[in-house]
């Protein structure tokens, strides 16, 4: 017994500090950056004294003689007028006519000549409920706004949700088409990959080696440098446009490059080794003498091929979508430098919100949902990879 | 009998499996046992716990009188033979070979001179610079045999050294090991499910069933006198025929069979009259004659079938009550199925025991 | 034999559409021309020179062989150590402590790099060379792990138990046995942590500031800005490298391969 457990904790000892490693610097950035996404805390840092007294309220009686004092302390003390000017917009948005009640009252409460005693007495509307409802949920540092925005929703003054108008709907498309990119490279590398695959499976000896090692050394070559070649391929003056002039087939170089050909033609080159090393180790595992025996007992080829190799196949050829789909989704680099305007990916969004805007909100919020999706697309290809009959 | 080895009521848990229950074995320093039993008795888990790759959930196992539960195998100073050989497929032959002295400190001349000797003694002396993986099965086993031998351990563990090798290859194996047991005068524990190879090879068997040791003995014991079903089934073939133990007169007893036919049987202790029995008759013990002879034994039957078989003929009867099975020497006269027969046998070829 | 032909082209067609693009890039690294297309007017080493004297590009270069060589030790270190703890099979998270190690290959890079931004910030190791090299080793660890662990699986256990009964104390056993026989598996883990710090372009452009510029993040800038033949002299040596690292990462598999092979009987 004294030996397994001193076993047990040398493999602590062993896996600690990659296990810290990776929570510090890999579990903690994405958790944080999810928090960025769902905290805003922008109101609360705003009316601290009007938080600590409102969190005695019942949310039904009017607002008492401390709520009122506090609030105004608060609205007295703020100097950050962008800050203000945002904790109005998000109240306006909650409940209207909340713009035009805190003019009304900041400038009541900068007239020193003659303070008011109360805010009711500013203004009649200050003893609603519904106008402290809305403060006390702004105060809370958790918000929905910028999920919901990331799906191009949004809730309207009285809380539903609700789609935000055509004008503020960009993500929506970026989604869509994201997903419309990947799903393209996915059905062009699986039209090629696979009978790529089936091809190399079937060859022995030096052919199958040129055919994996033609899939290898795009795999192990930078993507950089891939990148870079399709650029130099696809331009104006490309060798592509040079050779279609040559051969009289287009007059005027076509435009294949910063649109959406472009990116889907180096993307399909980039992912296509993920689709056919999954169905070649598939393929590879399954009795040569199948399709013979398949022949033997009478099925033409075609047959031999729908009923045995495909079936056999399939997890394989599953796999390796997923595995296409997953690196396609989360893509940045080739549309960023092969794609126009029209063919950036939910990446470059992301990317364009966190350092180009600054808005971490909406980063955070758009970041979980490609992370999500990628996660469970993941576990999808984990369950599919790890109960392979044949590996063991 | 000196105790060189002892387990004193040893338990082994797996989880909730008991793979070893609360077993006794003690073995004498020069002895060769081994461990027979069908696969999954717990054979190999009683020669890991002696090894020190496991540990025992309860119980003692001694060694020359000292207990060594807690000493790490590296200590035990007791040499291995793996079923797969387990060789150091990053090392040579003689590297192999060299390790257990290396680890011993002891200096390079003498560990070059003792690596030679050991390949010597195992044939393999033009072999020594040779990757394990360059090496054949047999040849494998020979250097792993040498592994373990070279810094004369205490004891020599094997578990099923000889499984992947072919018929003729275990057979050499075999008496080479049981020569150099002789030689060097060492102390074996040999695991096996090959019971020709038990009872060749060693001085004593233990029969392993379900994590128990069902019989100990020498080979002619469990052969001849198997104290259990299992055994009497597991080693050799046997015809059982259930009976009633009638009397008891000594060393023997009179078993009445359920056609009503007396059988004159050799019994151990433990069996009273009155009960219910087995009686074991070992095919090979049995004569056939078309006319009743002058055996103390002797049951009427009718050939159902004969088959010639190389060395022996065959052949199943069949009675009223039971099926038996007699293995005839070569030289015996064929029996044609239908041929009504005598089977006749003594008293000390047949056993009773107890069910 | 149609059926023959059409396979034939098929896989030519598919070969030519692989290897095509980055053969057709290696030429243009040797132009003497400013623009990067075909035909090539003369043959010069001008972008070679460029590469290696310019100021930006040499940074460039000595950065990534900085940060490179850091991600590879801390990476080969902490997966190394990870996948010998991970052998230890009654160890109880085992799978999830898999999962989580090789995860980092899985998680979109942008998505990664916004969070480690705002977390390395917080430390102060934003722009810095720890930064850049932290960020790499996560995404190289997987590779790390999955190579070790590879290896320490084609270890037969009771060649180490064996050892054991030899004499050998744990710690030997790991000297001489374990260790050795793990080894291409480091080294093979070793060199892909290597290659992934020096392709990683994602995780930089959140993470380096502009003097920890490697050669890849450069690459991308000048694609983007102003493409220029350097680029492709850059793919030259990224291609001849690629070629160098795959025969080692080939010939220590097959070196792994016949180390732990179970003997053929
Ligand atoms: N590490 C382990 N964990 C759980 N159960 C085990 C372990 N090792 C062995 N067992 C179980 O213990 C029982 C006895 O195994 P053991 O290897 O001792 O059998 P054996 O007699 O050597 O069989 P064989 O002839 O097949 O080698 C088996 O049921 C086996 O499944
Ligand atoms: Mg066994």
């Amino acid at each position: 017994m004294s030996g397994s457990s001193s076993r047990m904790g040398r493999s602590l000892l062993l896996l600690a500090p990659l296990f810290l490693f990776l929570m510090g610097f890999f579990v903690w950035p994405l958790f944080s950056m999810m928090s960025q996404a769902v905290s805003d805390p922008a109101v609360l840092r705003l009316l601290p004294r009007t938080a600590e007294i409102m969190g005695d309220w019942d949310r039904e009686s009017p607002p008492s003689m401390p709520m009122q004092t506090a609030l105004m302390e608060d609205l007295k003390a703020v100097d950050d007028d962008q800050a203000l000017g945002d904790m109005v917009r998000r109240l306006n948005s909650a409940r209207s006519g909340f713009r035009t009640l805190m003019s009304k009252t900041t400038s009541a409460l900068g007239d020193a000549a003659s303070p008011p005693p109360d805010l009711v007495s500013i203004d009649k509307r200050w003893e609603k409920p519904e106008f402290w409802i809305a403060i006390a949920d702004a105060l809370s540092p958790l918000t929905d706004r910028n999920l919901l925005a990331a799906v191009d929703l949004g809730r309207n003054s009285a809380g539903a949700i609700e789609h935000l108008p055509a004008d503020q709907s960009v993500n929506r498309v970026i989604l869509v088409r994201t997903f419309w990119i990947a799903a393209l490279v996915t059905f062009f590398c699986a039209c090629i990959g696979f009978p790529y695959a089936i091809i190399a499976a079937s060859l022995t000896g030096w052919k199958r080696d040129l055919m994996l090692a033609a899939v290898l050394l795009p795999l192990w070559t930078s993507l950089l440098v891939r990148t870079a070649a399709w650029f130099i391929l696809l331009q104006e003056q490309g060798l592509i446009n040079d050779f279609l002039r040559a051969i009289g087939l287009i007059d005027a170089p076509l435009a294949l490059i910063f649109n959406r050909t472009g990116v889907i033609i180096a993307m399909t080159h980039v992912l296509l080794p993920f689709m056919v090393l999954p169905i070649y180790s598939v393929l590879i595992t399954i009795p040569k003498n199948l399709m013979p025996a398949a022949a033997s007992l009478g099925a033409p080829p075609i047959r031999a091929f729908l009923r045995v190799l495909l079936p056999l196949s399939l997890r394989g050829v599953a796999s390796g979508g997923l595995l296409v789909f997953i690196s396609a989704i989360g893509y940045y680099i080739t549309p960023a430098l092969i794609g126009g305007p029209g063919d950036q990916m939910i990446s470059s969004i992301i990317a364009f919100y966190a350092t180009g805007s600054a808005n971490w909100g909406m980063a955070g919020a758009l970041g979980m949902v490609l992370l999500v999706a990628t996660l469970l697309l993941y576990s999808v290809y984990a369950r599919l990879s790890s109960d392979e009959p044949g590996r063991r | 009998m000196a105790e060189f080895i002892k387990f004193d009521r040893i338990t082994k848990f797996y989880g909730p499996l008991c793979v070893v229950e609360n077993l006794d074995l003690s073995i004498a320093k020069g002895e060769f046992v081994s461990l027979l039993g069908p696969s999954g008795s717990g054979k190999t888990t009683l020669l890991m716990m002696l090894a020190g790759f496991e540990q025992a959930t309860s119980g003692k196992i001694l060694l020359d009188g000292a207990a060594i539960n807690d000493v790490p195998t590296h200590k035990r100073d007791m040499g291995v033979v793996f079923q797969s050989y387990a060789l150091f497929p990053h090392m040579t032959v003689g590297e192999n070979i060299a390790f257990p002295l290396q680890m011993r400190g002891i200096d390079k001349a003498e560990t070059a001179a003792r690596v030679k000797q050991a390949l010597d003694m195992v044939q393999l002396s033009t072999l020594a610079d040779r990757r394990p993986s360059q090496l054949s099965g047999g040849q494998q086993q020979r250097v792993a045999l040498a592994r373990a031998l070279v810094f004369e351990p205490r004891v020599v563990l094997m578990d099923e050294p000889l499984g992947a090798l072919d018929k003729q290859l275990r057979e050499q194996m075999q008496l080479d090991i049981r020569e150099l047991h002789r030689r060097l005068g060492l102390t074996i524990v040999f695991v096996t499910h090959d019971q020709s190879e038990a009872l060749t090879m060693s001085d004593r068997v233990a029969v392993f069933n379900k994590g128990k040791i069902e019989q100990i003995g020498t080979p002619r014991q469990v052969y001849d006198e198997p104290a259990t079903r299992f055994v009497a089934e597991f080693i050799g073939e046997t015809n059982l025929v259930e009976g009633v133990v009638e009397a008891i007169e000594g060393r023997e007893a009179t078993v009445r069979l359920p056609n009503g036919a007396q059988i004159v049987s050799a019994v151990s202790d433990g069996v009273a009259a009155g009960q219910g029995v087995y009686l074991s008759i070992r095919p090979e013990r049995i004569d056939l004659a078309e006319a009743r002879g002058a055996a103390r034994n002797v049951l009427e039957t009718e050939v159902t079938d004969s088959v010639y078989q190389g060395d022996h003929l065959r052949v199943q009867l069949q009675n009223e009550a039971y099926p038996l099975i007699a293995k005839l020497g070569r030289r015996s006269r064929e029996f044609a199925p239908g041929t009504k027969v005598f089977a006749a046998f003594s008293a000390g070829d047949c056993r009773v025991i107890a069910p | 034999m149609p059926m023959k032909i059409a396979k034939l082209t098929f896989a030519l067609l598919t070969i030519l559409f692989l290897v095509a693009p980055l053969i057709a890039i290696l030429p243009l690294a040797f132009t003497s021309s400013v623009i990067l297309t075909y035909p090539i007017p003369s043959w010069s080493l001008r972008w070679f020179e460029e590469l290696f004297f310019a100021d930006a590009w040499r940074r460039a270069i000595i950065n990534s062989l900085i940060i490179g060589t850091g991600t590879t030790l801390l990476a080969t270190v902490l997966g190394t150590a990870a996948s010998l703890g991970l052998r230890n099979r009654l160890f109880f998270f085992r799978g999830s402590m898999r999962t989580l190690f090789l995860l980092p290959m899985v998680v979109p890079a942008v998505v990664l790099g916004v969070g480690m931004q705002v977390l390395l910030a917080r430390f102060g190791l934003i722009n810095s060379y720890a930064g850049v090299i932290i960020a790499h080793t996560v995404v190289a660890i997987p590779f790390v792990v999955v190579s070790v662990t590879g290896a320490l699986a084609g270890i037969d256990e009771r060649v180490e138990l064996a050892a054991q009964s030899l004499g050998a104390a744990p710690v030997t056993v790991f000297r001489r046995v374990t260790l050795p026989l793990a080894m291409p598996g480091v080294l093979s883990g070793a060199v892909l942590a290597f290659a992934t710090s020096l392709d990683e372009v994602v995780l930089t452009l959140f993470v380096a500031g502009p003097n920890q510029r490697t050669l890849a993040r450069q690459m991308f800038s000048s694609i983007r800005e102003n493409i220029s033949p350097a680029i492709a002299a850059a793919a030259f040596l990224f291609i001849a490298a690629t070629i160098l690292i795959g025969l080692v990462v080939v010939l220590s598999r097959s070196m792994l391969e016949r180390r732990t092979r179970p003997a053929a009987s």
